[in-house]
């Protein structure tokens, strides 16, 4: 259970990205967060895992309040929340395996870990990883010989790794193309029904997010203007999220 | 047409020529300072002297020769008898005529012709003093092709006898090479000191410089902050760990060096049977056991920072307001005292501005001194921390980039040359002076090459890493390295490539290596020994370049 509280992120430059965000997620759910682009929905997440420090405002996760701990703790907060990203963000010039490994981190012993080494079990589960995504001869080979969907797959195997309770998924598509997209975004939905898995994903395309969310949260210039299931947002709705000049296409 | 005029910018001639006029000054004034002057390289001495040296300098004397020699004596008056006449000589085919055959003043000049000599040979003239045993060479030669013999000569320092004296020409019928010459064989031993010279001051740099780099990485840097209570128990709780450390290693050091003699010594008699490498494993130890209390030092201030650092987050995140606003002052007032006891003593030690003059002699009665002033400073920062709020987090790690990045700035600009001067006085002659002196600039130039390289990084898989649980070290490793790895391997080789060209000239200031040997060459004007020296030197550094641009291309 994920719980936000008065969440407001400004900032050093004195932008206000996230106003007074409140908003909970119940264990399991698929919640789609949209708005404009530069509405905060990249600060949000990052806010959830602590990537970026929020201004003020309360994170409740599992009866921890993630807004107050650090070092260990907060790193054991981490490991239970898996994210994926727009661009991937593999270490290209390390092999696939090792990318997947590396959604360990946070489980394994730091010492032996720096020196390259996994028990044998993680190194099974890393291929089980790979293999559940769709890519299991891609191991040995280096992350930027891959295509953008089998690099999103990578992304996503390493997410597993965490065996994580939440996953957060920064406009995990955005750059794939739409055939791609759907395909990742059925892996999403796989690992949200079988693993019991809750999703927090930033979309653009609201085709996208009536298709797999079952929930929406919409932002606008860091402001919570919408709350409710995908199909609510009606017309009076998408105007209010992405204001009067917007077209609807989705 | 005259619009046009009107509306285009008016031409300020009289500022152009004002410029002009200056540049004009300057140039003339850069002439006279920089002591321009063209008559003294076209006087006849000074060509001479250029001729010579060139000519030296083509004849690298790099191997021993054996040569086998033809020689024809003719003999010449000093003073000039009454009637001048010219000698001739013919000897087995040859024949020389000498017009003069005597000299009144050391300054006459003289030729000889002659025929019959072997085609092209080289030679030389030499002049057999009076009962000497021995010639001096006072001329050289070539022989025409057709064995014609031309030479003119200016009449050396002979002293005047009654009876002639001995000119012989000397043809070189034969050389052969029997070895290299003792100047080819220092060479070579001297590149090989150079190239090593250049490997370890290389090595140990780069050593050094990696962990550095990441602290002057600013991107690494930026997001270490901590609450000032934090910050200032570290530097109060770091002196004293840090102190103890070097008083246990010392502790523990001191006798075993002390008892040298017996323990060290004996270590060494047992590894010398090895040779060098018993040599290096003894140094290797002996370097351990010399910098255990600093290393121990570094340790103990090092788990300070860090053990103070996280009692000041542990009370920041679990105080109240009051209690923690309590907890900064105080830290911050006893911290900023003991940083304001380290600064001035050290201030005080190397006699900044002959401070050492108004200080008091004991080190205990310099430290009373100080505690007033640094308590002082450290109420007025302490209230100064009244103006951020209790859990305000200083940006630390940004403090801590600027002094590294700027030290390394500093450090880079300085020549090495110059550091190594410094080095020689501390250490002495030789290729280790150079070796440290050349450790310190790579440390300061790969320091900052690589922070760079680290700044440049993409930052999304180091979020990503760090998303998934691990800490500063695991992501570093995992998230950083992978991306810097090539280029700071490309650093690496480039470094050693200028290693090697500032080991080949850090000997002139005493830093061993070839640049000792070409000095000193240099300063006796044995020109063709210091050619072999340049020829050693352009051949190494030729050589290095293509290997290092090779291995860089390479990975690349
Ligand atoms: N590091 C930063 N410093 C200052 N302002 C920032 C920073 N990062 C983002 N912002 C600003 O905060 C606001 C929200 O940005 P954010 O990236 O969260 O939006 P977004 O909804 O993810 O946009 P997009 O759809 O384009 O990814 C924007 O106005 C942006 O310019
Ligand atoms: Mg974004």
């Amino acid at each position: 259970m994920l719980k936000i509280k008065n969440l407001t992120k400004v900032y050093d430059d004195g932008t206000v990205a996230l106003k007074d965000v409140s908003f909970e997620v119940p264990d399991g759910e698929f919640v789609a967060v949209i708005g404009l682009s530069g509405s905060g929905k990249s600060t949000l997440l990052r806010c959830i895992n602590r990537l970026i420090e929020p201004t003020s405002g309360e994170i409740w996760w599992n009866d921890v309040q993630l807004s107050h701990i650090s070092g260990e703790e907060l790193r054991r907060a981490r490991r239970q929340i898996g994210m994926i990203f727009q661009h991937f963000n593999l270490v290209d010039r390390s092999t696939v395996l090792t990318n997947v490994l590396s959604g360990r981190l946070g489980y394994v012993n730091p010492l032996a870990s720096i020196l390259g080494r996994f028990p044998e079990e993680d190194m099974q589960r890393a291929r089980a990883s790979l293999a559940r995504v769709g890519i299991p001869d891609k191991a040995d080979n280096r992350a930027d010989e891959l295509s953008g969907g089998q690099r999103q797959r990578v992304g996503i195997a390493r997410a597993l790794m965490q065996e994580p309770e939440m996953i957060l998924a920064d406009e995990p598509v955005a750059s794939l193309d739409p055939a791609l997209a759907h395909s990742i975004m059925r892996h999403l939905q796989q690992i949200n029904q079988e693993d019991n898995i809750t999703v927090l994903c930033s979309l653009h395309f609201l085709d996208l997010v009536q298709q797999y969310s079952t929930r929406a949260i919409a932002l606008n210039e860091g402001k919570l203007v919408f709350d409710g299931a995908p199909h609510e947002i009606d017309d009076a709705k998408f105007i209010e999220i992405y204001g009067r000049e917007a077209e609807r296409i989705g | 047409m005259s619009d046009k005029k009107k509306n285009g910018r008016p031409r300020h001639w009289w500022k152009t020529a004002v410029i002009i006029f200056v540049i004009f000054l300057l140039y003339a004034y850069g002439l006279q300072v920089t002591k321009v002057n063209l008559e003294e390289p076209l006087e006849p001495k000074r060509q001479e002297n250029l001729v010579s040296l060139i000519r030296s300098l083509a004849r690298p004397h790099l191997f021993d020769y054996e040569t086998e020699t033809r020689s024809t004596a003719v003999s010449i008056h000093m003073p000039c008898p009454e009637d001048i006449k010219a000698s001739q000589v013919s000897i087995e085919g040859r024949s020389a005529l000498m017009v003069p055959n005597c000299a009144t003043t050391t300054q006459d000049r003289i030729s000889i012709t002659g025929d019959g000599f072997l085609p092209n040979a080289d030679g030389l003239i030499g002049w057999r003093p009076p009962g000497a045993d021995s010639t001096r060479r006072i001329g050289e030669f070539k022989v025409g092709p057709d064995g014609h013999l031309e030479i003119t000569f200016t009449m050396p320092d002979i002293r005047a006898t009654a009876e002639p004296q001995k000119l012989e020409l000397v043809e070189i019928v034969n050389r052969r090479i029997i070895g290299l010459s003792d100047t080819t064989m220092e060479a070579l031993d001297k590149i090989v000191e150079t190239v090593l010279m250049a490997l370890m001051a290389s090595t140990i740099g780069t050593l050094i410089s990696i962990p550095l780099s990441f602290i002057a990485a600013r991107n690494l840097m930026q997001n270490v902050k901590a609450p000032i209570s934090g910050i200032m128990s570290g530097v109060i709780l770091a002196p004293i760990i840090g102190g103890l450390g070097w008083w246990l290693a010392s502790g523990i050091v001191g006798p075993v060096l002390s008892e040298n003699s017996t323990a060290l010594a004996s270590l060494q008699a047992g590894l010398s049977p090895l040779g060098f490498v018993g040599n290096f494993i003894f140094v290797i130890i002996e370097l351990i056991i010399l910098t255990l209390p600093l290393v121990f030092g570094l340790i103990g201030a090092f788990t300070a920072l860090s053990v103070g650092g996280r009692f000041g987050q542990r009370m920041t995140m679990n105080l109240a307001d009051a209690p923690n606003r309590a907890l900064n002052i105080v830290t911050t007032v006893l911290g900023t005292a003991v940083l304001f006891i380290i600064l001035a003593y050290s201030l005080t030690w190397i006699n900044l501005l002959g401070i050492r003059e108004f200080m008091p002699e004991t080190t205990q009665a310099q430290l009373s001194m100080f505690t007033v002033p640094g308590l002082a400073l450290g109420i007025i920062a302490g209230l100064l921390t009244l103006r951020r709020p209790a859990r305000h987090h200083y940006p630390i790690g940004l403090l801590i980039y600027n002094i590294t990045r700027n030290t390394f700035n500093a450090l880079r600009s300085i020549e090495p040359l110059m550091m190594g001067f410094v080095f020689v006085v501390w250490v002495g002659l030789g290729p280790f002076a150079g070796i440290l002196a050349l450790t310190l600039h790579s440390v300061a130039d790969l320091g900052k090459l690589f922070s760079e390289e680290v700044e440049n990084i993409d930052e999304g898989p180091v979020e990503a890493v760090t998303a998934t649980g691990a800490n500063q070290v695991q992501s570093i490793v995992y998230a950083v390295v992978p991306q810097i790895t090539p280029h700071y391997i490309a650093y690496i080789f480039y470094r050693w490539d200028i290693n090697v060209r500032m080991s080949t000239i850090i000997g002139f200031v005493g830093g061993g290596g070839i640049g000792f040997v070409l000095n000193r060459t240099i300063n006796l004007t044995a020109y063709s020994q210091a050619s072999v020296m340049v020829i050693a030197i352009a051949v190494i550094v030729t050589v290095l370049d293509n290997i290092s641009s090779q291995i860089r291309s390479r990975i690349i």
